[in-house]
């Protein structure tokens, strides 16, 4: 019975699909990343939406591996005018780039009224370029703190408010500790796109931005180099080890989960591993929001995830939009959440019961992820990150005040953006 | 000309059309394109496409980035590939003099240069671990920022990027080595020649040809080196570990310039026929001298 009802269920989605069926089979491709995780359901959602249309057939493509190569992979195919897809799973912050470039189909027309409801808001927002919708939002992810919560209880600390407490509470720790082995607060300063998410949390943490709404970069430098100048100072006193300049998120969750810290920045993916059960900090781990900075309004985590859009020369726009709207259905994304250990973009499944009882963390996250902000919406996103990179890593390593840094970034994208234009 | 020569030069070029229209097809016309496009202003997503001149180069001149990324080239350049050649040396002769476990060592070093690159540097991402990292046990438990620090961070991408190559010099020389006769070894060893001497004297200027060949070769490849220092650092910290290739591949591919993207190529490009060039001429009057 619940099958029937699924099927009916999918098929009043994809609105027309189920009720005009066409010649011969259809294949729709969808491109998506490989999703790691103890099963992995999404074989599993795709055969279930092939149940529901009988002569459509969906051909899951992987990916390559990192994100800089799904973003060269989809360029130079969409560039090239001959996707072979029509479902693309697309990092968020590619989707106002590919809106932009004229790669998406504009969801807009086809939304219901109040569609978008029982999504984070942060999540429509990145999917937004123009006052148009080109993506539904799949995967959620937010920056986070991490602390070791048998520490803090041993030393009587509540998780710190501030960077400035985070800083006092690693210092009395180790004092009480004695522990050389023991490090304060790991986080991810590697030149690469992690790097730019912490910066980007200080900066929001000292109340400034990147990216004004007005397209100005650095709108308040004097603030974003108090806030570089802070990360600098982390490293260079010691509060986050000197190898903080070449960690990703890999590196510094090993470190976290071998404890052999107290606090660190990381996103929800880790926690399943430092409860899983082989796991040396199994049930000492708690998690809160990121601080802010003393003269700060409020930290946020930096919003990731994964979207999932259409193709505009997908040739069956239809069934390709109910594809979408299927894996991003409250159901396909319990199924994902049950199965791969992924956070869900849909806010109710954050108090589902049944999820609840699989993965305890999740009334706890709900309310991180909705503090959390999308990293500037902008279709050059890249373009800025790739350019401020380099300037962030020299401040971070000690070879470039913040100031000028921040100067030289500034005259950078200035250039390119003078081209654009 | 006769009808004959006439014919026969027909026939030549027939048979030559085949390999001119793929070199034509695969080199010539993406090598024009890519200099037509270096002078443009051209991002396709912003629709962005007019002619721009030298704009690009003149950008490029007085682009911190860029000449920090041609020196970084530059210095790899020079430091791996010599490196490579003493190493690659060193090896091939002890491997020649090994009696035993000759066959054993060849496969090891094989099995070095046959790695991927990128498995390589996922190797030493780990050798070179802060805390748990094979290098730093080594070093007495010292734990050094290697892949943080922007002093140590170059010197340990040449590091990986010659345990890669070194074996493809070393295998070259080996090579050399073995079709060297045993008379020339015993006439030495009769007019009363030390081993130093030998091996300045006759083994080194035998293996010169190949060497010189091995170092055209390796360095056309660390000119345009990409992805050792793109999976294990990058090119940070603070952009100490970019190259021009990896320069060339995040303007082109991440910020989408297309046509700036295209002026570092053409500069890659033609530093790389600079270097071809001036040593097909170093050959040539040597070749002339001798």
């Amino acid at each position: 019975m619940r099958r029937v009802l699924l099927v009916l269920w999918v098929a009043a989605l994809t609105g027309c699909a189920g009720s005009a069926p066409e010649r011969g089979a259809i294949t729709l491709v969808f491109k998506y990343a490989r999703i790691l995780g103890p099963a992995d359901p999404l074989p599993g959602l795709l055969r279930e939406f092939e149940a529901a249309h009988p002569n459509v057939r969906v051909k899951g493509e992987s990916l390559p591996w990192t994100s800089d190569e799904q973003h060269q992979f989809y360029v130079i195919n969409l560039e090239g005018r001959s996707p072979g897809f029509d479902v693309m799973m697309l990092d968020l912050i590619w989707v106002p780039e590919f809106a932009r470039a004229g790669w998406l189909l504009d969801l807009t027309p086809r939304l219901g009224p109040g569609e978008l409801r029982p999504y984070f808001p942060s999540t429509v927002e990145a999917a937004t370029y123009d006052g148009r919708v080109f993506a539904l939002p799949w995967i959620m992810n937010v920056g986070l703190l991490y602390y070791r919560a048998d520490l803090l209880r041993k030393y009587g600390l509540e998780p710190p408010e501030t960077f400035e407490a985070l800083v006092r509470q690693v210092r009395r720790i180790r004092e009480g500790e004695r522990d050389p082995a023991l490090d304060g607060y790991l986080w991810q300063a590697k030149q690469y796109e992690g790097l730019v998410v912490n910066v980007l949390e200080s900066f929001w943490a000292n109340g400034t931005r990147l990216l004004a709404a007005d397209d100005t970069v650095f709108p308040e430098p004097e603030r974003a180099a108090e806030a570089l100048a802070f990360l600098r100072g982390l490293i260079a006193s010691g509060v986050s080890p000197a190898w903080t300049t070449a960690a990703d998120e890999e590196l510094s969750r090993r470190a976290f989960g071998d404890g052999h810290a107290i606090f660190l920045r990381n996103w929800p993916y880790a926690m399943d591993l430092f409860q899983a059960r082989d796991s040396r900090v199994r049930g000492r781990v708690g998690i809160a929001p990121l601080p802010r900075l003393a003269r700060g309004p409020r930290g946020a985590g930096s919003t990731g995830g994964a979207h999932l859009g259409v193709s505009r020369r997908s040739r069956h726009p239809d069934l390709a939009v109910g594809l979408v709207r299927f894996l991003t259905s409250e159901r396909a994304q319990k199924a994902l959440a049950r199965g791969a250990a992924l956070s869900p973009t849909r806010e109710a499944l954050y108090d589902d019961p049944e999820l609840v009882r699989s993965r305890p963390d999740l009334p706890a996250l709900r309310a991180l992820m909705r503090a959390g902000r999308p990293r500037p919406v902008t279709p050059y996103y890249l373009l800025l990150s790739a350019t401020v990179q380099p300037e962030f890593s020299a401040v971070l390593v000690g070879v470039k005040p913040p100031g000028r840094a921040i100067g030289d970034a500034r005259l950078r994208l200035t250039h390119f953006f003078g081209a654009l234009r | 000309m006769t009808g004959r020569e006439r014919a026969d030069r027909r026939q030549a070029l027939r048979l030559l059309a085949p390999t001119l229209l793929a070199l034509g097809a695969l080199t010539v016309y993406p090598g024009f394109w890519v200099v037509w496009l270096s002078l443009q202003h051209r991002v396709p997503i912003f629709h962005v496409a007019r002619f721009a001149g030298l704009d690009n180069y003149v950008f490029l001149a007085s682009d911190p980035r860029f000449w920090n990324a041609a020196r970084t080239t530059v210095v790899f350049t020079a430091l791996s590939v010599a490196l490579e050649l003493a190493l690659g040396v060193t090896v091939a002769l002890a491997l020649h003099r090994q009696r035993r476990g000759r066959r054993l060592g060849l496969s090891l070093l094989l099995l070095a240069w046959a790695m991927p690159s990128v498995v390589t540097a996922k190797l030493y991402e780990w050798l070179y671990h802060p805390a748990a990292g094979l290098v730093s046990v080594l070093l007495g438990g010292h734990a050094l920022n290697w892949l943080g620090d922007p002093y140590l961070a170059l010197p340990a991408v040449i590091l990986a990027d010659v345990w890669r190559t070194m074996p493809f010099v070393a295998i070259l020389c080996y090579a050399r080595l073995v079709t060297i006769p045993a008379e020339v070894y015993e006439a030495a060893q009769v007019d009363g020649a030390g081993r130093l001497a030998t091996l300045g004297r006759i083994t080194l200027p035998l293996l010169g040809r190949i060497v010189m060949l091995a170092l055209l070769l390796r360095m056309l490849d660390a000119l345009r080196a990409f992805d050792i220092m793109f999976v294990l650092t990058g090119g940070g910290p603070a952009g100490t570990t970019e190259t021009l290739t990896v320069y060339a591949y995040r303007s082109l591919f991440q910020m989408l310039q297309l046509g700036f993207g295209s002026a570092v190529s053409v500069v890659v490009f033609a530093l790389v026929m600079g270097v071809a060039w001036a040593y097909l001429r170093l050959l040539r009057a040597r070749a002339v001298v001798a």
